[in-house]
């Protein structure tokens, strides 16, 4: 039960709401929402509905418009009487607001189709029809989309009457029908442009400005007035468009405006004015130029550089002069340069990365003498640098005047001061200069000694010398250097890893074929030795006894035994007379194969090898496999488990050969295994059967509990037999003498079989009846 | 009987201004406002002339000139309208084997003159 504290807080915390309010507001909300798709629906339907019934008029309206177009005087009578007929239809169907409204629409599309004869004829029925006075009426809506789309009827519709309404709008705080103003006036009359031009107070789109002079341009008849008017514009945006139309219509009766608005504050008016005065290539505008451009943007230097290289002369070279020198941007100094060569073809020449021609013509004079080369070099460069160096500090000096014209506030002596630091500088530069040129000047002159040795080295007879072949001598040279490499080698080298030196000059070398080769026999090779070859194939087994007596082995095993490494070493290998001598040695064939036991039982062999490697031992007398094998027996004695261990419960040799597929058996199959436990297993299964009985289902149990007693006594009657056993066959047992009994311990013994207490005495009346009835 | 003209447009207004003017001109005009309409009228029947705007649905102005001179192998002229500033569409139709081109707005008579000079020509 919750307490009722408990239950109060509860109701403090959680926001109490009527649920009537909430099906109020479901079906408030319900409500809304059919009547959101309701207006939906009837707004769509009444939209359909008009724009099917506007189809069907337009179909209707069609043909009359086209007998309205195509109508000829040179008509029949009939088609006269048609036409009028029509007419008077069409009158009585514009007093309805819809269908004047479509036949509107209907002559607005035709008017963008059609052109010619037809079209003049549509906007003439238009007026006739008086629909020009519906577009008036929308021009007095306060709506700017009405008065817009009235603007567009009259504009399209080219009613000349609807200029004087339109140009009030020019300056409409709408822009929609500010620009919708901007293109009827212009459209309209032919003096609409100058009008507009004239008042307009509002920016002029880029766009705008490309629409009029479309409509411009798509103007019959159109003469532009000289819009060289409009360049004393207040609106900037009025001389910028003035400045493109006279561009456009190639008016260049406004020079000196033009050249004027050169100094204009706006880039864009700078940039059109200069385009200008290059278009109509204006000469007397260069001064303005060269005087704005000091203190023009970027873009306005490369245009007027531009235009200088269009109208400039030679006279302007200098001013291009001082700017390659003035100028930083990369730009900019390569518009200058391009425009000096503009002017004066071929006057600047390339000068980035290329080299001096002293360069190419130094090798054509490599007959020169050594020394007089050296000297004009060292000459000829130092006056280069000297040339350069002497330009350096002249234009520094200028800059220093042009800086002290300019400030004459500066002092003097800082000026002199200045002079003096670049002179500084100079004698450094000059310095570095000679150092150069004297290192240049030396590996030269060694160039130029080599090529004059060589050239008298050619000129001298040297048929006389031995020929000598040039592969002979690298061969020569690589063996020579390879066998150096080897002695140097075999100093280092240390040969305590060879296993078996044997070096005895009284044995003679054999040499045997290794494929017949089932023993092994010790030779050296010592080059003073003579080879005697031998026929094996014929004498193979005397061959084989003559060696084996020849070898004497015990001598080997001597050596064996009683030489030091450094010997060994020194009988292995022997330098002599710049040759090296190798002796070889092999090991016996049932040594090696030994060997090749011990290393096989290594590497896989374990504590189970143990009485093989003790027989091994026993066997052999080597003392490379005796050191072998008893290495091994160490490192397997150290691995292998002891006794305890072998069967304790953690070692898996304890462990029931049944317990892995007794955990992953079902139950019948645990049955019969433990069936087969019973039949063969013996005390190794104790534990598992063990854990059955503690862990196991009942039946399981129960079964394992009678295989477990089942192996108990099996376990007892073998230990019986094993003790019987054990008595009968050990030889402790047997003993070869038989005890002889004194009388008084035979009475002794007498006495005790028939007991000396009660027990003894029933046993031995039970015996004595036995006997008796038995016989 | 007058010469047979296609009149392929899929503005009616436009269209039923043509077809005023060629009837007027003394042309038996067959009017289709796609396509489809006009791939069945030329399964059926050719006329002296084709007049076919160059967008229409299902079946442009272009696609028109390859099914008549490829697969109907058909020389009969064709004059095609299209909005002005395609110059793509005109070389295109132009290559396909259209006989003339005319840009809107149009002028009827001048069309009139065009199919007139066509059929001559044929």
């Amino acid at each position: 039960m919750i307490p009722p504290r408990q239950i109060k807080i509860s109701l403090i915390t959680a926001p109490e709401f009527n649920l009537e309010y909430l099906w109020w507001l479901s079906i408030l909300f319900m409500v809304l929402a059919l009547l959101y798709f309701i207006g939906i629906f009837l707004i769509r339907n009444r939209i359909t509905s008009n724009s099917g019934r506007t189809k069907d008029k337009k179909i209707e309206l069609s043909p009359m418009i086209s007998e309205f177009l195509f109508y000829e005087d040179s008509n029949s009578k009939e088609e006269k009487m048609n036409y009028l007929n029509l007419k008077i239809q069409i009158r009585e169907l514009i007093k309805d607001n819809f269908d004047r409204s479509v036949l509107t629409e209907v002559l607005l599309d035709l008017r963008k189709d059609l052109s010619g004869q037809s079209q003049t004829v549509l906007i003439e029925l238009y007026k006739d029809l008086g629909l020009h006075n519906e577009a008036f009426e929308k021009l007095a809506s306060r709506r700017w989309q009405i008065i817009s789309s009235g603007i567009l009827e009259l504009t399209t519709m080219e009613v000349m009457e609807s200029y004087s309404l339109i140009i009030k709008f020019i300056n409409h705080r709408q822009g929609t029908v500010r620009k919708q103003a901007e293109i009827a006036v212009v459209n309209l009359k032919e003096e609409g442009i100058g009008y507009f031009l004239d008042n307009t107070k509002y920016k002029i789109s880029e766009w705008q400005q490309l629409k009029l002079l479309d409509v411009l341009r798509h103007k019959p008849n159109f003469e532009p007035p000289s819009f060289g008017l409009w360049l004393t514009s207040t609106n900037i945006h009025v001389v910028l468009f003035s400045l493109r139309l006279i561009k456009y219509y190639k008016q260049s009766d406004a020079e000196q405006s033009i050249i004027t608005l050169l100094k204009h504050k706006k880039r864009d008016i700078q940039a059109e004015a200069i385009d200008c005065i290059k278009e109509f290539l204006f000469v007397s505008a260069l001064p303005t130029l060269k005087m704005v451009y000091g203190k023009a943007s970027n873009d306005i230097k490369i245009a007027i550089l531009d235009t200088i290289g269009e109208i400039g002369s030679k006279s302007d070279v200098e001013f291009l002069e001082k700017l390659k020198k003035k100028e930083r941007n990369f730009n900019i100094k390569s518009k200058v340069l391009g425009t000096l060569n503009k002017i004066d073809p071929e006057s600047i020449l390339p000068t980035k990365n290329i080299s001096s021609s002293d360069y190419f013509s130094s090798e054509v004079e490599s007959d020169k003498d050594v020394n007089d080369v050296q000297d004009d070099m060292a000459n000829e460069v130092t006056t280069q640098s000297l040339e350069i160096i002497s330009q350096n500090i002249n234009e520094v000096v200028e800059e220093l005047i042009v800086e002290e014209a300019n400030e004459p506030i500066i002092d003097e002596q800082i000026v002199r001061i200045n002079s003096d630091e670049h002179l500084e500088l100079a004698e450094q530069e000059i310095n570095e200069l000679e150092y150069k040129v004297d290192t240049n000047v030396s590996e030269e002159i060694t160039s130029l000694e080599q090529s004059v040795i060589v050239d008298s080295i050619s000129e001298i007879d040297l048929s006389f010398l031995p020929k000598v072949d040039n592969d002979n001598i690298k061969e020569e040279e690589a063996i020579s250097t390879d066998l150096e490499t080897v002695l140097e080698e075999e100093r280092v080298l240390t040969f305590d890893f060879l296993p078996l030196i044997i070096s005895n000059p009284n044995i003679e070398e054999v040499k045997i074929n290794d494929e017949d080769n089932d023993f092994v026999v010790l030779f050296s090779l010592d080059e003073d030795l003579e080879i005697e070859p031998i026929e094996i194939e014929n004498q193979i087994d005397s061959f084989q006894e003559n060696v084996i007596e020849e070898i004497d082995w015990t001598n080997v095993s001597d050596i064996d035994s009683n030489q030091d490494a450094e010997v060994s070493k020194e009988q292995l290998i022997s330098f002599e007379n710049d040759t090296v001598t190798f002796s070889a040695n092999f090991m016996l064939q049932d040594e090696l194969d030994t060997m090749v036991l011990l290393e096989n039982i290594a590497e896989m062999g374990d504590c189970r090898e143990l009485p093989m490697l003790q027989e091994l031992l026993a066997e052999n007398t080597s003392p490379l496999i005796l050191d072998r094998t008893n290495e091994l027996i160490q490192r397997f004695l150290y691995q292998s488990p002891r006794p305890n261990e072998l069967f304790s419960s953690k070692n898996d040799l304890a462990e029931s050969v049944f317990t892995e597929v007794y955990n992953h058996s079902d139950k019948e199959t645990k049955l019969i295994l433990l069936q087969e436990i019973k039949r063969i297993g013996d005390k190794k299964e104790i534990q598992l059967l063990e854990s059955i009985i503690n862990t196991e289902s009942k039946t399981l149990a129960k079964s394992a509990n009678a295989v477990l007693k089942h192996i108990k006594s099996q376990i007892v009657v073998a230990n019986v037999e094993e003790i019987n056993t054990v008595e009968n066959n050990n030889p402790l047992f047997n003993v070869d003498f038989e005890l002889c009994l004194s009388e008084a311990s035979k009475r002794m013994m007498k006495s005790n079989e028939n007991g000396s207490t009660i027990f003894d005495q029933l046993c031995s009346m039970s015996n004595t009846l036995y006997n008796k009835i038995n016989g | 009987m007058g010469k047979r003209v296609l009149l392929a447009d899929d503005d009616q207004l436009l269209a039923s201004l043509l077809n005023f003017r060629l009837k007027k001109g003394g042309y038996e005009v067959h009017h289709s406002l796609n396509g489809k309409e006009v791939k069945e009228y030329l399964k059926t029947e050719m006329p002296d002339i084709i007049v076919s705007d160059i967008m229409m649905p299902y079946f442009s102005g272009i696609e028109l000139i390859d099914y008549v001179r490829n697969e109907l192998k058909s020389n009969t002229p064709i004059i095609i309208i299209s909005s002005a500033g395609n110059e793509q569409n005109v070389l295109s139709a132009f290559e396909l084997g259209a006989n003339d081109f005319i840009t809107k707005p149009v002028s009827p008579t001048e069309l009139l003159v065009r199919v007139a000079r066509e059929i001559n020509k044929k």
